[in-house]
């Protein structure tokens, strides 16, 4: 899962319903984007949240006289560059798991 | 965005029905796993992140990254099977 997902990047699967009743169709496709838009703004929230947690810990100090930008730049492109290796990790470990018969 | 009209959404038939919760098991599945690796990364970003001098990662902090991941997860499964042995 690469984090472009995160940011609806991924379009809702589409897929080929059994119903030829247009007006369900349509609450379908509208009820699967809006649970998919809504899981994107959850998961940017959450993302900036932290993202924000840790750059203000690790690039400022008391008495915040200074913005520290340059740091806070380099420390975003980190933490992205920290999700995608966690992410891929993560992933592989739950692949492991399942073709191993553990989960 | 466009409203969804209620009276289609109540109407729904069970082939419909079906799909939508089918979609909703697999976004939740989804998002059980992004949570987790927003949960990892903000554990793991602190512990081998120690400071800020350039926006890439070392060998050396990617290698621990991925470390912290597997033996987070080692952690984790070492202690369930410990409960399940108390029961």
């Amino acid at each position: 899962m690469a984090l472009s997902s995160i940011f609806g990047g991924a379009a809702p699967s589409q897929q080929q319903g059994t119903t030829s009743n247009p007006a369900a169709s349509k609450v379908k496709e509208q009820l699967k984007v809006q649970i998919a838009q809504e899981l994107a703004v959850a998961n940017v929230t959450e993302l900036v949240n932290k993202i924000t947690e840790n750059c203000f810990e690790k690039c400022l100090t008391s008495p915040y006289a200074n913005a520290q930008e340059g740091c806070v730049d380099q420390c975003l492109a980190k933490y992205m560059r920290s999700w995608n290796v966690i992410s891929k990790a993560y992933v592989a470990r739950i692949q492991q798991a399942s073709t191993s018969g553990e989960i | 965005m466009s409203s969804i009209n209620q009276a289609d959404l109540a109407n729904l038939d069970d082939g419909s029905k079906k799909e939508i919760m089918t979609f909703l098991e697999a976004e939740n599945s989804k998002q059980k796993v992004q949570m987790s690796v927003h949960q990892f990364t903000n554990m793991c970003f602190k512990q081998c992140v120690p400071a800020i001098n350039n926006g890439d990662l070392s060998t050396h902090e990617e290698q621990c990254l991925n470390n912290c991941v597997n033996r987070f997860l080692d952690t984790n499964i070492r202690i369930v099977k410990g409960l399940q042995s108390l029961q």
